[in-house]
């Protein structure tokens, strides 16, 4: 990704403004769903298919010794029970570690996956998974990861620890010498689940001697593909994978795609046969994995003038049963710790460990919720402590271009954070509220205004690297087939690749299509997760844009006589800006290329501009571009119930160019909401590692009155050269920065601060009791 | 006429199938139903309405929405074998010959919608707010909708695809 | 309930056209037979296998059990009206105000427009709302079988978790509340502001004459094995004087007697009786001192 692509654009466009990009625009899949028309997977409905269901270990940690299918096969309907001998390639699914069997022999956590039974019906398939005697040798287990660390009881071959990651710039013990102030805490994130209204499904079809093809709820079609060629011992050339609508995805796809594509891929081709699964709601609960929970003990280090010299954070992150998604989280966490502000000194060491829970998986901020929740209670901290306002506080340390990352990466711009922690704030009327609450004088409830920051880079972590590809072919009536292997989720992305495309061809935007997210026919544009879509699937969509329409320059050129540099398309126009009355059409130029033999296609392929941080030091580009966001709350306190409300949240971000504004606004108005539910109702309950909630009645996702009044979104931006128009990612960052505003609005409320989210109404109702029982109202900080 | 008789029969042993008589997106429909299934499953099924989704099976999401004598009812909490006699209503119904209700135009207009799964709940659930009250304000509409989950949008541009359902319609 | 949904079991199915036909109906097959009426709860216990009836008397078609009038001098509700049925009668927004204010709160308007408020009393949860606004107004239950009909007191009607009097060959065909002078009030605390079982519920009636307590009924839910009344409170506010402090006093006293269990999705007893406390001196203090015509 070298070429300054936003320059390029520009350049093309003479720089006019846009006519497509930045408007609001139909997107290509409103008329399906409003209509009921958009197929999910379920709704692929093929006759004859088999149901088949996963037989799971009902212990934490147990070896299989023993599986008797011969009562399960006999039950009606019953066509076959599938174990891990079966498997004709390699029996692994591990996403960024080699540590996960698709079907295992030794379960590492409740609902660990140790055979398949496929059947004609539900019913049988439910009957023969009861039917299969399975023996079990049972081992200790583990399900704290301060134990497990240091266990003799073994998880896995290479021990308990599933990864680490350092980060050391500068010398913090130095700095911290050097500091008037040193706060220091220990903060909890815990787990949250997805709860999308679109359960797990999977449906595989054998095709001809040696094929398959999976549909799946899925995030990743490539990788998929990738996972079932070693599953299968297969090429990826055998492998099919498409991916129709998907109901709500939030990484959990991600992370569980593997899993529900190779368990029907497997049964597909060891019994020939179609075979489909529906998870319900209750395995979507109790075993599909979940965000990952975090402690973490932050130190920062501050001069008398405000400003942050130092970090220090340890974090330990319980991985659960495999790895998953820990390995990628876990960086992301540590090379986002100092939050968005500068420091020169920053030491962080992260370790995930293995436990016997639910392996923790990809959910929207992946890693940042959890560490931000403890920068930004950090900030708020030792801003009261230096008497200092919470905002002015952040605007002394904020990133601006030329500053360095805790990664040493050199920013030098699209940085929009300083002006819109300004903006945000304005908005608020951050100043007047913080002064006018604290005189709020009802008996029984107490007001309180806070501020949250957030950062997320754009891109994938660490290893692997970050592509994208994009496919663009001409018709030779001048409308165009595209075609990107990002995913529509919901998030509008293909849409805003749609417009890019029509952009820079000079084209009306009806004109293009986004073909089916099918691996036989769409290019690898990498995981539609990360924030990436649109800065990396789209730029890939750009990429091959601007080859294309070099191309057809040239041929206008050469038809209006003309330079290529003069040529201009517009609405499906072209001519030569010198000579504005000869005009050809855009159709006509497209059927030329046709008759002419030149070829109407292109394929962009591009990579991140980030490099592999170092593995002592985790110093390095280690991504792209960041988005950045604020997010002011204000809340009232019911000091006699611990009841929350949130009543108004003023959310910003810095995303670089916003392509489709209204799109925008529902992705932030729903990670809000997202970032709620994970501070205030969404608590996820295990004990001995099952997960205790299993239905949307246990497990409180928030409901249209639980929505606060939202005002209008402040958008910054702060263009980033490398990426078709300017685009950074925006599908993660409002939700991290949500929960630390409210928890800094509550002790703005009350005086009490919390290290622990999602927060506990019963844990805020005895704080506040204690606290008034004790007589003192006003105590500075009291901690809880 | 047989039909009508095998009708007024209402029972099923054995699992044997009865006769349904009900009118569906407008159209008169009499089929055999097994006692057990759900609405959701048959409306699925035997009517290819995929429209009408499977959330949770337990009544606590609303995606399997659908209006029952114009009045929204869970599916998948509901016998396809009571709805003799009844007037159902799923999303597939809105649409007049190919052009879409001025519910449908305003969701698409309003960005109602995003991941869609949820869509079709939001919009008959409209449909039997606007039928009742031509001019919901902000609280009603939250009323009628908190069986609803959401968990793209965040429900505020459902709201609004709502409140421009009301203007549209008033036209 | 904790087990996975899965699809309907196999059962008989029948539909009586009368009551006298249901009850007929009920008494040949007893036990073996459940009840359906809204369905709201029946058939997520049959996904998930609670419950395995042989039969099914589906009662939709008895449309006379579905109505809201005043007799005499008694509100008299039929127990297949839905809940919504009840939220929008003005005659119990008058007559039953507790019961008005909880039922607009419970679950959501797609289940209320199914949801009966005898399946509601029958399926006897510990938290059922309906049932705290029901005990404060007196309500009695009437019981229909082939062998004649009687009426309970809803006092008795609960015996502990899904546990009622009811007789496998009755039918709870109406709820009977005296017509009485004073105002009622419901309130429920939930984890979040809609859609969502209470984690404590209280109802409170109350009757002032010159500045007393001349009656006060209050009843809880979701914090005993069954919904209660307290007779605590009841018998210290009886002729105190309305007052803040009153009520406090008299408040500070259910303590004692309530002992929630900790249920496994981690409510803690302690919490539970405090907001018992909490909402039943709101619920008082909101109609006796605020405004509340008594």
């Amino acid at each position: 990704m070298q070429l300054e692509y936003l320059e390029e654009v520009k350049k093309l466009l003479l720089g006019k403004s846009y006519s497509i990009v930045g408007k609001d625009v139909r997107r290509l899949d409103a008329i399906e769903k409003v209509t009921g028309l958009a197929k999910y997977t379920a709704d692929q409905m093929v006759e004859g298919a088999l149901i088949v269901r996963a037989v799971r270990c009902p212990y934490p940690h147990a070896v299989v010794k023993r599986i008797d299918k011969r009562k399960a096969l006999k039950v009606p309907g019953v066509e076959g029970v599938i174990t891990a001998e079966d498997i004709p390639g390699r029996n692994q699914i591990g996403y960024l570690a080699e540590d996960q069997p698709l079907l295992t022999t030794k379960a590492r956590y409740v609902g660990d996956i140790v055979a398949l039974v496929a059947a004609r019906s539900d019913e049988a398939a439910f009957q023969g998974s009861e039917e299969l005697k399975i023996e079990y040798e049972r081992l200790p287990a583990l399900f704290d990861p301060k134990e497990s660390i240091s266990s003799e009881i073994k998880l896995h071959e290479h021990g308990n620890i599933a990864g680490d990651v350092k980060v050391r710039k500068g010398d913090v013990e130095q700095a911290f010498k050097g500091c008037d102030l040193i706060v220091e805490r220990t903060y909890r994130s815990g787990s949250q689940d997805h709860a999308y209204l679109e359960p797990e499904a999977a449906l595989a079809i054998p095709q001809g001697y040696k094929g398959v093809t999976v549909i799946g709820t899925i995030q990743t079609p490539h990788r998929i593909r990738r996972i079932l060629a070693r599953v299968l011992g297969w090429q990826e050339a055998d492998i099919t994978v498409i991916t129709p609508y998907v109901g709500g995805a939030f990484g959990g796809k991600a992370s569980y795609g593997p899993v529900i594509c190779g368990i029907v891929g497997l049964a597909a081709v060891v019994l020939g046969k179609p075979v489909m699964i529906l998870y319900s709601r209750y395995e979507s609960f109790a075993y599909r994995f979940k965000r990952g929970s975090f402690e973490i003990k932050f130190k920062s280090g501050v001069t008398r003038d405000g400003k942050l010299r130092g970090i220090q954070v340890n974090f330990m992150i319980d991985a659960g049963g495999y790895a998953v998604s820990a390995l990628g989280f876990m960086p992301r966490a540590a090379y986002h710790a100092t939050g968005v502000y500068e420091a020169d000194n920053v030491k962080v060491d992260g370790i995930a460990v293995y436990t016997n829970n639910l392996p923790s998986g990809a959910f929207n901020g992946f890693g940042d919720p959890q560490m931000q929740f403890a920068v930004e209670s950090q900030m708020d901290l030792l801003a009261e402590q230096l008497n200092m306002d919470p905002v002015e506080f952040r605007l002394r340390n904020a990133l601006v271009p030329g500053a360095r990352t805790g990664t040493n990466q050199l920013l030098d711009h699209s940085v929009g954070v300083k002006d819109l922690i300004e903006k945000v704030a304005k908005k608020a009327d951050w100043r007047e509220k913080r002064g006018q609450f604290a005189n709020h004088k009802a008996k029984n409830t107490r007001k309180g205004i806070g501020v949250g920051c957030s950062w997320h880079a754009c891109g994938t972590t660490g290893i692997r690297q970050d592509w994208a590809g994009a496919s663009l072919i001409l018709n030779s009536d001048g409308s165009v087939a595209y075609s990107t292997g990002i995913v529509e989720l919901g998030q509008g992305t293909t849409t805003s690749h749609a417009m890019m495309v029509a952009e820079v061809l000079g084209i009306p935007f009806d004109w293009v299509r986004v073909g089916a997210n099918n691996t036989d026919t769409t290019p690898d544009s990498g995981a539609t997760s990360a924030q990436r879509g649109t800065i990396f699937g789209g730029t890939a969509a750009v990429d091959a844009a601007l080859k294309l329409r070099k191309r057809i320059e040239r041929l206008a050129a050469e038809l209006l006589e003309c330079k290529d540099e003069d040529i201009s398309i517009e609405n499906g126009e072209v001519y030569d800006i010198n000579n504005g009355d000869q005009k050809i059409s855009f159709r006509e130029i497209a059927y030329e290329m046709y008759m002419r033999g030149l070829s109407p296609g292109e394929y962009g392929f591009i990579k991140a501009r980030r490099e592999y941080p170092d593995p002592e030091t985790g110093q390095g580009d280690a991504y792209a571009a960041y988005t950045f966001a604020c997010t002011v709350a204000e809340v009232e306190v019911d000091l006699e119930t611990g009841h929350v409300q949130v009543v108004k949240l003023y959310p910003g971000v810095a995303a670089g160019k916003i392509i489709q504004p209204a799109v925008v606004r529902g992705q932030v108005v729903g990670c809000s909401l997202l970032g709620l539910g994970y501070a205030l109702t969404e608590r996820v309950l295990s004990c001995d590692g099952q997960i205790l909630n299993r239905s949307y009645s246990d497990y409180l996702v928030p409901t249209i009155k639980d929505k606060p009044e939202i005002a209008d979104l402040v958008c910054v931006e702060d263009e980033y050269r490398y990426s078709g128009f300017g685009a950074k990612g925006v599908g993660e960052i409002a939700l991290i920065a949500t929960p630390p505003a409210i928890v800094n609005a509550i002790h703005n409320a009350i005086g009490i601060r919390f290290y622990e989210i999602p927060l506990n109404v019963e844990k805020i109702y005895f704080a506040i009791k204690e606290r008034a029982s004790n007589g003192s109202r006003n105590e500075a900080i009291t901690e809880v | 006429m047989r039909a009508h008789k095998e009708s007024s029969k209402q029972h099923s042993y054995g699992g044997r199938t009865m006769l349904v008589r009900f009118t569906l997106n407008g159209e008169s429909k009499v089929e055999e139903v097994i006692p057990n299934e759900t609405l959701l499953d048959f409306l699925r099924r035997s009517e290819k309405l995929t429209s009408v989704k499977r959330g949770c099976d337990e009544g606590a999401c609303g995606v399997c929405t659908v209006l029952l004598n114009g009045k929204p009812v869970r599916s998948c909490l509901l016998l396809a074998v009571q709805v003799n006699d009844a007037v159902i209503t799923t999303v597939e119904g809105l649409a007049n010959h190919g052009e879409l209700s001025e519910i449908q135009e305003a969701f698409i207009e309003k960005y109602g919608f995003q991941c869609g799964f949820c869509t079709p709940g939001m919009i008959l659930v409209t449909k039997a707010l606007l039928d009742e009250r031509a001019d919901p304000t902000v609280e009603e509409i939250k009323e009628a909708f908190e069986g609803n989950l959401c968990r793209c949008t965040g429900y505020e541009q459902i709201i609004e695809s709502v409140l421009r359902a009301a203007e549209l319609r008033k036209r | 309930m904790e087990a996975e949904t899965r699809q309907l079991p196999k059962f008989d199915y029948v539909v009586p056209s009368s009551l006298f036909e249901a009850c007929k109906l009920r008494k040949v097959y007893q036990e073996r037979a459940r009840l359906l009426a809204g369905g709201t709860d029946l058939l997520v216990k049959l996904k998930k296998r609670a419950a395995l009836p042989d039969v099914i008397i589906d009662l939709h078609r008895i449309t006379d059990l579905s109505f809201i009038k005043t007799v005499a001098d008694q509100l008299v509700i039929g127990g297949l009206t839905t809940l919504s049925q009840i939220q929008n009668s003005s005659i119990v927004e008058k007559w039953a105000l507790a019961l008005f204010q909880a039922v607009k709160d419970m679950a959501c308007p797609p289940i209320r427009n199914r949801a009966t408020i005898a399946g509601n009393l029958c399926n006897s949860s510990p938290g059922a709302d309906t049932a705290p606004p029901l005990l404060v107004l007196d309500a009695s239950v009437r019981l229909l079988s082939t062998d004649g009909e009687r009426t309970v007191p809803l006092l008795q009607f609960f015996l502990g978790p899904e546990q009622n009097i009811l007789r496998p060959d009755e039918i709870l065909t109406e709820i009977i509340l005296p017509l009485q002078q004073g105002t009622s009030a419901f309130i429920k605390l939930g984890n979040r502001n809609a859609f969502t079982r209470s984690v404590v519920s209280v109802a409170a009636f109350v009757k002032t004459n010159n500045g007393k307590f001349e009656e006060v009924k209050v009843a809880l839910g979701a914090v005993a094995p069954t919904p209660i009344r307290s007779q605590r409170v009841e018998e210290t506010l009886k002729d105190a004087k309305v007052s803040e402090k009153s009520i406090t006093k008299a408040v500070a006293a259910v303590m004692e007697e309530l002992h929630p269990r900790e249920t496994s999705l981690r409510v803690s007893p302690a919490y539970r009786r405090e907001m018992a406390c909490v909402l039943i001196k709101r619920a008082l203090s909101n109609i006796a001192m605020e405004g509340g015509q008594c």
